[in-house]
This record gives structure tokens, sequence and C-alpha cells, in this order.
């Protein structure tokens, strides 16, 4: 099967089905992996590390524990979260605590301390309250900074306007990896259906909001002056035309909402500018890495085989793949019997006790089968792919992982 | 609490996290009701076309494809729709594109204003007003184009913000056409009898806190009908009766003392999936003390990738209890 998209960029591989595949064809992908630790050498070797991949597949997970790994072997880390499970921040301490780091006790919490100077840090990252302290920053004159905060345009901008979330989320990365507090950033980006969404939208808002700031002050500037013959002059009958046709639309107080929004924030867009070449730098340089996480499905890895793509056709350094909740082949399992009576006595006097047996053969059945549709569809990502990435597979522990002692049992897993 | 059948309404909106299975809660609703005899169509915002992929075939578009006997896809992207809806109302080409097709008047409208948010939510609403003989409007006059429209609806921030875009127009424009057409969109999102809300979990931790969280919020901000709760992948019952459960202490020590590995290893895993099956059935039950409507369990199958006769099973499953 293959996965279509309306968004630009070619067509995604395919990840074939393993039709008419029985247990007995199916590789098992433990015996041909690698036994280092390709995720680790990875993180060691970068300050910031992006963690990125479509909604539901664990990727705040993945970075809490990449971040405490890493911490844990002596580093000093920060982990960036947007939205994550309430569980999760509150085992790592940050719920209610928004858009500023919040030291995590990991010897408290874990019962053994990070190694020689090791720390971790986690912030959960918030697009209004990072806008709000963007202007705070670029704009000086506080009664200015005041009429922009309370201005309903600048409200709605700054909590939903697209490509906001990734634009704050890089602000933020870039502040981080300034900072002499962190040698390790680890981003959660928020999820998207491109992975390229997160480099390109910032850009695109930035870009958006300056020129189509410009366009709107000249619409309602139009207004203003429309009925002198001054106005005439200036503006010219088009965009008086223009006017009138927006006022028609959406009424006069929108035209003039907005061009106030825009006249005044233009000031702090050349700040942002500035910031998201910076940021755009830092992601290109060697300092900085992308993990991809998936579940070891169809649907979600044809998405990561994409995401794959568009990184690759960008130029982004990519290091590997997590594929996370994996259900894993064990030894044996290619050989197991159809029928369960090789292994547990048949009774057919005893009532219920044939059909107790063939439930609990059909629920062993049923995980074996689904472990081998996983391996086969992460063999096939592997055959698209390629063997220059790494692929990390995490196995689907029992429970969820919601505290930092099941995160530090992820981390075991971490060798590919 | 509602006992009407869920298929029961024109409009459905299918709400809930990422990697819940929305699109194949949406797609077995689709099943369930051209089973039914109704004609349905399935809209997908974002552009996104998780259809094409469950039902293996190409690209539905904009334009929409049928998928099924009976049953319609499409995707919506926000930008053809919004040429749609502007083209519609400013009548001239020439207009729309010298005002409004300007590559940052377009953003900007969507972004500051909501522009795009409404404009998709209007067009699922569009599909409910269409009728078969291609007219579409408010006032229902002929038989409809669809039975039943389902939204398979972005994910818990964005499903909740296209849900609210309607009010947030009104508020912003507070007069004229846009105001107008918000306002059409919000009355109807509000007809309980026409439009409801399903939302969509897993019986596990996360999924259920930010369904209860989602729940809340969507009472507070938007007046729209919850019709329930679908919790999608539920492990079934290891036993399918109280007859072969009884012997599970035997079917372990068996396990046991015959010192046969296959054996061993399949007590494990039935172990593991008593557990599973007990741990949904807290997350159920916590889901239930906080959400006092219909939970609809949609068992875990067997198949790990689903057909359309899987989509069928799960749809015929797709039944209200209460």
């Amino acid at each position: 099967m293959s996965v279509h998209r309306t968004q630009g960029g070619q067509a995604p591989g395919t990840i074939l089905e393993p039709e008419g595949r029985g247990l007995a064809e199916t590789d098992s992908p433990l015996s041909t992996a690698p036994s280092e630790s390709p995720l680790r050498t990875v993180v060691a070797e970068h300050r910031v590390v992006v963690v990125c991949g479509t909604g539901g597949v664990g990727k705040t997970t993945v970075s809490s524990a990449i971040a405490l790994d890493a911490a844990l072997s002596g580093r000093r880390v920060l982990v960036m979260t947007i939205d994550p499970a309430r569980r999760l921040a509150d085992s790592l301490g940050v719920s209610g605590k928004l858009n500023e780091p919040s030291a995590i006790d990991v010897e408290g919490l874990l019962g053994r301390p990070p190694a020689d100077g090791g720390s971790l840090h986690a912030m959960m990252l918030d697009a209004k309250g990072t806008w709000d302290s963007l202007v705070d920053r670029l704009v000086q004159d506080p009664e200015l900074r005041q009429r922009i905060l309370s201005n309903r345009y600048y409200q709605r901008a700054s909590e939903s306007l697209s490509g906001s979330q990734e634009y704050m989320a890089m602000e933020r990365l870039l502040e981080a990896s300034k900072s002499t507090d962190f040698d390790l950033v680890v981003l959660d980006t928020p999820p998207s259906r491109n992975a390229l969404d997160f480099l390109e939208a910032p850009g695109r808002m930035v870009q958006m909001l300056a020129e189509g700031g410009l366009r709107w002050m000249k619409i309602a500037g139009g207004s203003r002056f429309s009925s002198s013959k001054a106005g005439k002059t200036l503006f010219g009958k088009s965009r008086q035309a223009m006017f009138s046709v927006f006022e028609r639309f959406t009424g006069g107080e929108v035209i003039s909402g907005i061009a106030e929004f825009v006249t005044l924030t233009s000031e702090i867009f050349d700040g942002m500018k500035v910031h998201a070449g910076e940021v755009m730098t830092l992601l290109r340089s060697n300092e900085a890495t992308f993990v991809l996480v998936a579940s070891p499905n169809r649907i979600s890895l044809s998405e990561a085989l994409y995401f794959h793509g568009r990184l690759d056709e960008a130029t982004i350094p990519f290091s590997g793949f997590v594929i996370n909740r994996v259900r894993p082949v064990r030894p044996g399992d290619e050989t197991v019997a159809r029928e369960p009576w090789g292994s547990f006595p048949k009774r057919p006097e005893v009532p219920g006790w044939d059909e107790a047996v063939r439930s609990l053969w059909g629920n062993h059945r049923k995980r074996l089968r689904w472990a081998s549709v996983d391996a086969h569809h992460i063999a096939a990502l592997r055959e698209q792919v390629g063997e220059g990435p790494f692929y990390v597979e995490i196995p689907d522990l029992e429970g969820e992982v919601h505290d930092l002692e099941a995160l530090s049992r992820l981390i075991d897993h971490f060798a590919g | 609490m509602s006992s009407r059948d869920l298929l029961d309404r024109r409009v459905l909106v299918v709400l809930g996290k990422g990697g819940v299975g929305k699109s194949v809660v949406s797609a077995a609703l689709g099943l369930r009701a051209t089973a039914a005899g109704k004609r349905a169509v399935i809209a997908e915002a974002d552009g996104a076309e998780s259809m094409s992929t469950l039902f293996d075939r190409g690209a539905v578009g904009y334009e929409g494809a049928e998928i099924a006997p009976g049953l319609d896809a499409m995707s919506i992207s926000p930008s053809q729709a919004v040429e749609e809806y502007l083209l519609r109302m400013l009548k001239f080409r020439l207009l729309y594109e010298v005002v409004f097709r300007n590559r940052y008047i377009e953003p900007f409208m969507n972004g500051v204003m909501g522009l795009s948010d409404l404009i998709t939510i209007g067009k699922v609403m569009d599909l409910e007003w269409s009728r078969a003989d291609g007219s579409h409007g408010p006032d229902p006059k002929g038989p409809p184009k669809y039975d039943l429209v389902i939204l398979d609806s972005p994910s818990t921030g964005h499903g909740l913000s296209l849900l609210g875009a309607p009010q947030a127009m009104m508020d912003i424009t507070r007069v004229g056409p846009l105001y107008g057409n918000a306002k059409l969109i919000r009355d109807l999102l509000a007809d309980r009898a026409r439009v409801s809300v399903l939302l969509v979990t897993l019986a596990e931790e996360m999924p259920v806190n930010e369904t209860i969280e989602l729940y809340a919020k969507l009472r507070e901000t938007v007046d729209i009908d919850v019709a329930g709760v679908v919790v999608n992948g539920v492990r079934p019952k290891l036993f399918a009766d109280e007859e072969s459960a009884v012997h599970w202490d035997e079917l372990r020590a068996a396990a046991l003392t015959s010192g046969d590995e296959r054996a061993a290893a399949a007590v494990a895993d039935g172990e593991r999936a008593i557990r599973e099956r007990e741990r949904a059935e807290e997350y159920i039950a916590r889901l239930q003390s906080a959400i006092p409507l219909p939970i609809i369990e949609v068992p875990l199958l067997a198949q790990r990738d689903l057909d359309v006769r899987a989509l069928t099973e799960i749809g015929a499953g797709l039944e209200w209890n209460s």
C-alpha cells in the first residue's frame, strides 16, 4: 500500500503488506541489530537533539527518556516539551509551571544520583506565554507593550496563528542553546503532519506578519484617507476598492483592529526575523541533530518514511529512527504450532477446558502475529531508507511510561 | 442521556487525541451507515488523506471520491475551501484574485482572523446543506445528498478550535456577511437533533486523562451535543466465558509442571492479557465516572493492519447500549 499526500513534495515510498507471510518466514529484527548503542552515541555527540514525529507515537516519552539518560551520564540537560501528558509532567515536576526550566530531582525520584555534574531540567512550552515575553523583551515602551498585549488580534494570533507554536519553540530553543546552564537541549516538537513544518513554519509566519501587515496597513490607510482628495492621490483607487470590498465582507472594525495589531507589533518583526535566521543556522549545524519517533504500524511508518524523505531533501542533519512500542519477536517464536495440544493436554471430558486452552493459545499466537507484522513493517522501512541512520526499537513494555522509574527502564532498551 | 442510535444524526464530529484511531472510527461509522442503507461522506480536515491509506486507494482529494459503495470521502484542504467560499461570496473571480488571492493577505486572514478554521468547519456544514439535486443552502428542500456527514477531525487542540471558530468569528466581526455565515454555522453546530460530537480514546492513562479534559473544555467553550465516547482497541477478555475462565489456575499449574517452554510463554502472555484487560476496565470506569455519557468499547482486533472487512466489523459494534 502507499500513502498519498496533498501537501507538497513527492509521494512517499511504500511499506509492503506482509501478505501471506507466516510466522516461520519472518526475520527477527533483534538478530540483526548491532550491539552498541547508536542513539546514545548520537546524543553524546550533539548539543541539540530535535525529536519529531506525528501525534500519539510517544515523542514526549522518548524525549524525556533521552534527556534522563544523558543526565544520568553526567550532562546538564534541558528537555523542552509541548503539551505533555499530565502524569509525565507531574512525575518530571513541571506541571503548572510554564516557560521556565524547572530542576528535576533525579536522585530523589529515582534513588540514584546522576554521574558527576549531571542534571535534568524540564520546561513546558506555551506559545502564548512566549509571545508575551518576546513582546516584553523587544518592545521598550511600557505603554506600547500594554496596548499590544491587550489587542484582541494579538491575543488570537499568539494562541492560534499557524506557525506560532513552532516559532516559539524555536525561540526557546535558541535561548536555551545560548545558556551556559545546559550542555544538551532535547526538544520535543509539536506534532505535525510534516516534519519540515517545524523548520519552515516560523519563517513563513514572520514573513507573513511582516509583509501581510504592511498590506493591511495600506488597506486600512485607504479608509482613513478615502474620503479626502489627498487620500485618493496617496492611495489610489485600487486600494480604496480593496478596502471597500473588505469592509463589506468583514466590517470596518475588523480592518482597523487588525491594522492596529500590525502597527503595534511591526517593530518586533525585525527581531523575530533575526532569531528565525539564527535558529536555522543552529539546526543545520553539526551541533544539532534530528530523531524521528514512530509506531511500528503501517500508517505511522509510512509517515516516518515520508518525514525522512522531506528531511533528506532539505539536507537536515538526521540521525535515526526510534520505533516505539514494538512487540519483540522472541527466540523460538517462528516455530509455534498452530494447535496447542503439543503443550497442553486435551481434556474433552472437562467442560470448558479445551476452550480455555484454545483461548490461551489464540492469545499467544495473536501476540506473535502482531510481533511479526511489526518486524515486517520495520524491515520494510529499513530496506527503503537504507542503513545510514540508526534504528532503535523500544519494546512495548507492559503498563505505561509515566514516571521517572518507568523512563529509566525505557533507557535500558536504548541499545539498538 | 441519549438513547437514540448514533446514526440518527446528520453530522458526527469524530474528535480525540492524536493516535487514538479517529480515522478508523470514522471509516467504521461510514461503513455502518452504508450497511444501514444510508449515503454517507467522511470529510478529513487539514488535507489529511487517512481514508486513502485505510481503503488502500489513491488520494480522494478536495473533490472527493467514492471509497466504498454508498460511502464518499473528501479531504478538505483549507486553502481550497477558502477559495471556494470567497469565490461564492464575491461572485467575481477577478475581485477574488485581486483582493484576496494574495500570498500575504490570505494567510493573514486565515491566521489572525481564523478564516480557514471557520471555512473548514463551514465546508462540513455545507455537506449537510447539500441536496441530492446539486443545490445547497441552510433551508433544506428535497432529499439530502448525504444522510450522514462524518468529520474525521484534527486532534484535540486544533479540533477544538475548528468547532469554536464560528463563535470566535462572530465575536470579532459582529456584523456583515462573514458574521452572518459564522452564525449559520454556529447555529447548525448547536442543533442537537442534527449534530453531535463523538469522542474517541484508548483505555490508557494519557488518552483517558486527555479525553476527560477535552470533554470539560468542549462543554465550556462550544455549544454542541456530545453523543458519547468510543474507547478504541480495548483488550478483549482472555476467556470468553466463566466455564473456561475457571480453569485459569489449573492451566498455569499445568504449564509449570510440564516444563514446556511454549506453554509457559503462552501463560505469560495470558497473564499479561488479563492484567491489560483489568487496567482497561479501570480506565473505562474512570472515564465513565467523569463523563456521564454512553461509552462504546471497540475490541482490539487480532489483525494488526485493518482492512475494509475489519473496519466493517468495528462499525457493526458501534451501537449504543443505553
